[in-house]
């Protein structure tokens, strides 16, 4: 039994099916674009349509999109671990309702600022997301004796029915215009056609995966119990600061590049799991990597199945997370 | 005994059901009667087609208005009465109108409005040719059948105008943008092919580049732009008026797509007043805007 | 003998205010020792033993490994010398039980390290010390309740520490699997040199393998000492309000109780 040879071996696995479902994606959309001309620099890029809708129109989705389901799926496992329950997903702690009601305030309050370059929809959702977090964390570390997840999942649910509230109220008072552009942001969209919105979430993922890397084996121990965790060695209330503010900032900066996007976080680790097991130290990595296919794949159909029309991203991943997470249920029952 | 009940019961039966087709046949004769008078006191929930009323000299018979109404000033001191997803129905009810004007997809506010007997005139966009029959139909049924025919024809004659200027020259193939997310080129929403921003496009001398879209509006990627390579690309921005910064920094995202002809040939025309979208008395400034826009 | 673990004069509340569930208790693990630590439901048995395993802190007092105070360790350090099995393992998803088992090695390595040839030697002699080898590979949720708790205790064999806390570990047992994990404690502390205390419920079990008894009621120690000392019909009668027989059982020379009847008080 080589422990670290199966590791590596389940991982790069997946990296590969990752890495082709990622080089596959931008070859293939609604119109058929040469390659050749595409990669052709002799080309000016001003008429090199093929080069554009290559470089423009579907790498940075494809890139997006990967970032995106990667983050999703990994916050997904580890906040499952962290709050010991199978069900949880990103959006559980009220992450993704901070970061609607961040965006469906900067739509009605036609917000126009931006900082950095970054604009003012993924800008308000972002600090929607803080908000969340923070009044989340101050809640559940609110009790003397460190962070309580019970406290965390019952503030987390709560927010989120609160600021769905918040939510159909600015709604009710935004015009309709406005209103159905919230709406369409809250199902999900990667179409950037930029790659700075990627380049900007980027340093925040980044610091978050170094967090997540660290955590595979104290999440095997709060899988099987925080008591026990800590008797065997692993820090319970930092362990689980760094799990919950590492998930939830990754989950917010996904969500302002591409929208609150469903089930990823739920389903991608659950299919993960059937297959190699519940070892963090494979299912983290693993979901990460799946995540990253999964929602490339999904936005492959959002934008070809109905082409020219776009399916928003969202709608597809629920409809194929829907169904799976009700088989998931009544196959635990 | 039994078989005498029977008999006596349907006897009953029959009696009851005759009547009431009698009593609901008078109902529906004096209450067609009714809606056939004048309307006096009009609601209209529907800001395109308060302007109509206005324009078709049935302004003073309007008593209240929406809370999107704008347009005409004269509708800004009049009561509202809620809008499209939340109309008051007990304001409505309480200021006693003789005709509201609904949109076809208030199916509840239709039920109370039966419940109460008040006479509704239900409404839909459609196409340019709709806004006319809108004026006519709403003439006959507010006592102001000549004015509205006027209206009516002066529009349909400027409206001719620019058909006949344009008539001949080069269609460019033209997306028509009217919403989009502020910043970037997210969720761009385009007038596809039906309607009628579709079909004040067509009027003002430009071939939609999405005419083969079945839709009113569709939300397109940009893939599809580069892979349609519009000639023109006119976006309306509901701002009144912008200064050659904002004007700067709406354009600016198109640049990513420097192969679409108008961006490559400097053809991203913004067109802005949120008086663009109205299909109202107010659409022919939209198309000679467009069609100035189209061929300068 | 000095004592390998020792609170000393320990008091703990669970939050300011609150009523405090450890009050002024005294317990010394010398090496060798297999303690239980009787008293009823509410009585501080499950939070004396957090104290002496570090992962809670007393409010006053303190509670020392050796010649160290133990919140000055680290929880790894502390970890590599104290197991616990607590009373329930609930998973929150699903792991074969030698995964269970080699999670035990935690505190031994560092934060990107994987476990070695001889951490799964460890595991496989901790696996073969409790009888479950051939379980390795099942899914713990598939055990049975007995196998569960050998696998649980297999972990803590991993941890390699000197001292194992074991909160109620026949609590949810049938008499077949009771007498299973007694006779596995016995030979854990006799063969392995194992110090260990146990909290329980069932005053024949501790009769029948500890050699000492700590009797707690409402966070007070109430006696200690040898158990054929502190195992005495008073004792039993202020500790459960219960009138009870102690006698000595003729075939396996352990002290059996026998209670009688409820008093009140």
């Amino acid at each position: 039994m080589n422990i670290r040879r199966r590791l590596i071996t389940v991982v790069a696995a997946f990296a590969v099916f990752a890495i082709a479902v990622m080089l596959w994606a931008p070859t293939v959309g609604s119109t058929s674009i040469s390659l050749a001309r595409a990669f052709d620099r002799t080309i000016p890029w001003d008429s090199n349509v093929d080069a554009q809708i290559f470089f423009v129109a579907r790498l940075p989705r494809v890139l997006a999109g990967a970032l995106v389901g990667a983050t999703l799926a990994a916050a997904g496992v580890v906040l499952q671990a962290l709050l010991r329950n199978p069900l949880a997903t990103p959006f559980t702690l009220g992450v993704s309702a901070g970061a609607s009601l961040g965006a469906m305030l900067a739509v009605t309050m036609k917000l126009e600022l931006s900082l950095l370059g970054i604009t003012a929809i993924p800008l308000a959702s972002f600090a929607g997301s803080l908000v969340a977090t923070g009044i989340v964390y101050a809640l559940a570390s609110s009790q003397r004796r460190g962070l309580s997840t019970n406290v965390l999942l019952l503030a987390g649910v709560t927010l989120n029915a609160f600021f769905s509230a918040l939510i159909l109220f600015v709604q009710y008072l935004a015009d309709f215009a406005e209103a159905l552009r919230a709406i369409r942001w809250m199902m999900g969209g990667l179409d950037v056609a930029d790659y700075f919105p990627i380049i900007a979430a980027l340093p925040l993922i980044f610091v978050a995966f170094a967090a997540f890397a660290m955590m595979p084996r104290t999440l095997n121990l709060l899988s099987v119990g925080a008591e026990s965790a800590a008797a065997k060695g692993v820090d319970i209330v930092p362990a689980q600061r760094l799990a919950f503010l590492s998930a939830s900032l990754a989950t917010g900066a996904a969500v302002s590049l591409g929208g609150p996007i469903g089930f990823i976080g739920i389903i991608v680790p659950h299919l993960v799991r059937l297959m190699v097991g519940s070892d963090h130290r494979i299912v983290l990595p693993a979901s990460a990597l799946f995540g990253a296919a999964f929602l490339v794949l999904c936005d492959l159909v959002a934008r070809m199945v109905m082409s020219p029309l776009e399916i928003p991203v969202g709608v597809v991943t629920a409809l194929i997370g829907g169904p799976f997470f009700l088989w998931l249920l009544v196959r635990k029952s | 005994m039994i078989k005498m009940l029977n008999t006596k019961n349907t006897k009953i039966t029959k009696t009851f059901v005759l009547s009431l087709f009698f009593v609901s046949f008078v109902a529906f004769v004096l209450k067609d009667v009714a809606a056939q008078e004048t309307p006096r006191r009009i609601i209209s929930l529907v800001p395109n087609v308060t302007e109509i009323l206005f324009a078709i000299g049935a302004g003073p018979q309007v008593i209240a208005v929406s809370t999107y109404d704008v347009e005409p000033p004269e509708v800004r001191s009049l009561p509202t009465v809620g809008a499209l997803v939340d109309p008051d129905t007990e304001r409505i009810i309480a200021l006693r109108p003789d005709l509201v004007i609904t949109y076809g997809s208030q199916a509840d506010l239709h039920t109370q409005l039966k419940a109460v007997s008040i006479p509704f005139f239900d409404y839909r966009h459609g196409g340019l040719d709709h806004i006319m029959v809108t004026m006519r139909a709403l003439g006959q049924r507010t006592g102001h059948v000549e004015q509205a025919d006027r209206v009516a024809r002066a529009l349909e004659t400027a409206i001719d105008a620019v058909r006949n200027r344009v008539a001949g020259k080069p269609r460019p193939k033209t997306l028509l943008v009217f919403g989009r997310e502020p910043g970037s080129l997210r969720n761009i929403y385009a007038s596809a092919g039906k309607g009628f921003l579709h079909d004040m496009l067509t009027v003002a001398g430009g071939e939609d580049v999405l005419k083969d879209i079945d839709k009113e509006s569709a939300q397109i990627s940009t893939e599809t732009i580069l892979a349609r390579r519009p000639d023109v690309i006119i976006e309306l921005n509901a701002a009144n008026r912008l200064n050659d910064a904002d004007l700067e920094a709406v354009l600016s995202p198109w640049s990513a797509l420097s192969s679409v002809p108008a961006v490559r040939n400097k053809r991203v025309i913004i067109l802005t007043g949120s008086g663009l979208t109205v299909p109202g008395p107010r659409v022919i400034d939209g198309i000679e805007r467009m069609a100035r826009a189209l061929h300068p | 003998m000095p004592a390998l673990l020792w609170a000393d004069n320990v008091s703990f509340r669970y939050a300011a205010g609150a009523p405090l569930v450890v009050e002024g208790v005294t317990v010394r693990l010398s090496d060798g020792a297999l303690v239980g630590i009787l008293g009823p439901n509410g009585s501080g048995k499950t939070t004396l033993l957090r104290l002496l395993s570090g992962t809670r802190r007393p409010s006053s007092g303190r509670v020392l490994l050796g010649d160290r105070a133990l919140d000055q360790l680290s929880r790894r350090e502390a970890a590599r010398q104290i197991a616990v099995v607590p009373q329930e393992t609930e998973l929150a998803f699903e792991y074969r039980a030698i995964e269970i088992v080699l999670m035990g090695r935690h505190p031994h390595l560092s934060m990107f390290a994987v476990e070695g040839p001889d951490d799964i030697r460890i595991a496989e002699d901790a696996l073969a010390a409790t009888g479950t080898s051939h379980l390795a590979e099942r899914p713990f949720h598939e055990l049975s309740g007995g196998e569960k708790q050998r696998v649980v205790i297999a972990a803590a064999l991993a941890q390699s520490a000197q001292l194992l806390l074991l909160d109620e570990p026949t609590a949810s047992l049938d008499l077949g699997y009771q007498l299973e994990i007694s006779s596995l404690l016995l030979r854990l502390n006799q063969d392995h040199g194992v110090t260990m205390a146990i909290s329980t419920h069932d005053l024949n079990l501790a009769a029948s393998i500890c050699r000492e008894l700590v009797l707690m009621r409402d966070g007070h120690v109430l006696a200690a000492g040898p158990t054929a000392e502190v195992l005495t019909p008073e004792h039993v009668k202020a500790l459960y309000d219960v009138e009870a027989d102690v006698q000595v059982h003729s075939e396996t020379g352990h002290m059996t109780v026998v209670p009688v009847r409820r008093i009140s008080r």
